[in-house]
């Protein structure tokens, strides 16, 4: 059965600044096969792009962003592929030098903002140590840095706010102190990994405005990862969709919109129709509900595709290149004439 | 008569060690018929979650009428008077909190019946029927809460809170904590049995896209005042408070080329509710405040039936966008992407 994924297109392309190959992470079980959290995840992120990563809770979107960073949390690991980054191989790279990267040349904004700030820090502090960490600047420098740094994120009255601590902020301000750490030392590939979730919507557009901006400023490639598909129609270059630690579709913004193909796809995207023959059609009929999990033969998402044929249950579909740069993978497509 | 009927509702919370008050539900109004749904939506700290404690009798509500088929629920009826328990529930949104781990979901859709004392053998018979109704199949109402989905979690609050018959379900975002597809299958599953039941809902959200399916009216609230009011279609179509346009163009839908992109774009967050600006709640926020905004609130003016605002400048506002409607541009492009492969009728 033919699980290898399939070649991509930009397989060679000089301009990437990560390409992950083959990457699957196991986390290894008693008396049991390894449950796998990501199965032969193919990427590449050119320099300056904004890729949207989407997926369902536990659909690997976060250990992808984990494998990249090397923070799989143990008993997991990649059990097998390559994640380059700037000629070297992450996936093999040692903890050293991990370590040298991580903020640096990799930065991550995560969730949950509060959560991520040292509680006993200010705000200042907090930027300046990243600094002087990976720049080795002198306090008073860092500090000035760490200033200039709450400007750009069009923090109001920065003076004051950096001699602030975590729980005088909102939540807003918070997640833009995050961004701000992220920035610090100018990263050529930053991972958001469901940013700006937990902000209200009003905030929610400021921020993603401001983090758009930021990155193309700066030409910095970014990874989005979301559960929101909406988002990444407005401010991704190219989507990746994510189910059971596969990639099942990737496409340019315009294409992916225009022309989805995996079911899986037109599911997310029928969620937000209004046509009642279409919403029950892709949404499924009205029928008693079991659970109906990702299936480890076959197609993954064969229990929850309202297109599954018999080859489904038993066939793995590979990652197929449909059009340039759309790669696909499912047996039965939805085609448009 | 309206079914349920709030007049002046004020809530206000005492700071413990400190003279101030948060002021979270500030004389608000509006009603609710029979098999309709009212949308609340707004930001956190709107108030909308407060006035749905309030109208369970959950909160003593520090001013203001609530009243249900007429009736008084602040003097000597309440919620609790044997004739109108279980008339009016709640569903939470976090299904996962909401439901005891340790019970089995039989169990959990079962417990109001328990509660009226309703006889055994009846109660059996409700609770597979309740399951039928929200699509719940047999063999998990002998499972626990963990070993099912969020979803499907959510469809055991929903078949507990419809088991005792209710006439009002107060929905408490119920949809947030739940994936995309999960979402849209709720809402679609609350939309057929208030078709079936006559249930009225009271829709607390601030998922607009959901409000636009399942609403047939809306109230926008911001700190704790409804700003504008009005039917579901008008007020997606036509908005003419400055906070329901910034807050309805902040909606992303999955379309690159459908941005609502208005000329109205709010600066700051929303403040606390314990020092509330002065005059209109938002003028420090809007980029149309002029001087009245920032002396007086403005009145309540009725711009169309049913359609009332709170705003000085309503009318500019009203100008300001003409066709706002994107999720109608919205619907017919998704209506041709999505018929692809879709056997005809």
């Amino acid at each position: 059965m033919a699980t290898t994924s399939a070649k991509t297109s930009d397989d060679n392309e000089p301009a990437a600044i990560l390409a992950c190959r083959n990457v699957s992470v196991e986390f290894p079980q008693y008396g049991a096969a390894a449950s796998v959290a990501l199965r032969d995840v193919s990427l590449n992120l050119r320099a300056g792009e904004v890729l949207g990563l989407v997926g369902e809770s536990g659909s690997g979107k976060t250990m992808l962003a984990r494998a990249i960073m090397r923070l799989v949390p143990p008993p997991g690991e990649i059990a097998k592929g390559s994640i380059h980054f700037d000629g070297k191989n992450l996936a093999e790279l040692d903890q050293e030098s991990l370590r040298k990267i991580r903020g640096r040349d990799i930065a991550m904004i995560i969730s949950n903002p509060r959560g991520e700030l040292d509680p006993l820090q200010t705000v200042g502090q907090q930027i300046a140590s990243v600094l002087r960490h990976h720049l080795d600047l002198d306090r008073k420098v860092a500090r000035d840095r760490a200033l200039d740094l709450l400007k750009q994120v069009s923090i109001p009255d920065p003076q004051r706010r950096l001699d602030a601590y975590p729980h005088e902020l909102s939540g807003g301000m918070a997640q833009r102190v995050v961004i701000a750490i992220a920035l610090a030392c100018s990263p050529r590939f930053i991972i958001s990994d469901d940013a700006t979730s937990g902000l209200d919507v009003t905030v929610q557009a400021q921020v993603l405005e401001l983090i758009r901006s930021l990155v193309s400023e700066r030409g910095t490639s970014m990874m989005f990862i979301t559960r929101d598909i909406g988002i990444t129609a407005h401010y991704c270059d190219r989507i990746a969709i994510i189910y059971a630690g596969e990639i099942m579709e990737i496409a340019e913004r315009a294409v992916f919109f225009d022309d989805p193909q995996h079911p899986y796809t037109v599911l997310l995207l029928a969620a937000f129709a209004q046509n009642e023959r279409l919403r029950r059609y892709w949404l499924g009929e009205d029928k008693a509900r079991e659970n109906s999990g990702p299936s480890p033969v076959g197609c993954s998402f064969q229990n929850r595709c309202v297109r599954v044929r018999e080859r489904c249950r038993t066939d793995h579909p590979a990652l197929i290149e449909r059009q340039p740069g759309h790669l696909v993978r499912c047996h039965y497509p939805v085609e448009r004439s | 008569m309206s079914l349920l009927e709030i007049q002046d509702l004020v809530q206000h919370f005492p700071i413990a060690g400190s003279k101030s008050v948060v002021r979270a539900v500030n004389e608000v109004s509006f009603s609710l018929e029979k098999g309709e749904t009212l949308a609340l939506v707004g930001e956190s700290g709107s108030g909308k979650t407060t006035i749905g404690r309030c109208v369970l009798g959950l909160i003593r509500p520090t001013a203001g009428r609530i009243s249900f088929r007429g009736i008084d629920l602040g003097g000597s009826k309440t919620v609790r008077s044997p004739d109108l328990r279980g008339k009016l529930q709640l569903v939470f949104q976090e299904p996962t909190e909401s439901l005891n781990p340790r019970q089995r979901v039989f169990e959990q859709i079962d417990e109001p019946l328990r509660a009226l004392k309703v006889p055994r053998p009846d109660r059996e018979k409700k609770v597979r029927e309740a399951a039928r109704r929200v699509g719940l199949a047999e063999a998990l109402l002998d499972r626990y809460p963990a070993e099912v989905s969020m979803g499907l979690q959510q469809r055991v609050g929903i078949a507990r809170a419809m088991i005792s018959d209710p006439e009002v379900v107060v929905l408490d975002e119920p949809t947030s904590a739940l994936d995309p597809t999960a979402r849209a299958e709720i809402i679609d599953l609350l939309i057929r049995i208030q078709r079936d039941l006559g249930t009225a809902y009271l829709f607390i959200s601030h998922d607009l896209s959901a409000v636009r399916h399942i609403s047939h009216r809306i109230a926008v609230l911001y700190l704790g005042k409804i700003v504008e009011q009005g039917p579901s279609a008008t007020l997606f179509a036509q908005p003419s408070h400055p906070y329901s346009v910034a807050l309805l163009s902040s909606v992303l839908l999955p379309n690159p080329r459908i941005r609502s992109g208005s000329s109205i774009r709010l600066s700051g967050e929303i403040p606390s509710p314990i020092n509330l600006p002065p005059a209109c709640y938002l003028a420090g926020r809007c980029p149309l405040a002029i001087e009245p905004c920032r002396s007086a609130m403005p009145p309540v003016e009725t711009v169309a039936p049913n359609h009332d605002v709170r705003c000085y400048r309503h009318g500019e506002v009203a100008g300001l966008v003409p066709d706002f409607d994107s999720f109608a541009r919205f619907q017919s492009e998704a209506d041709r992407i999505l018929s692809a492969g879709v056997p005809a009728l």
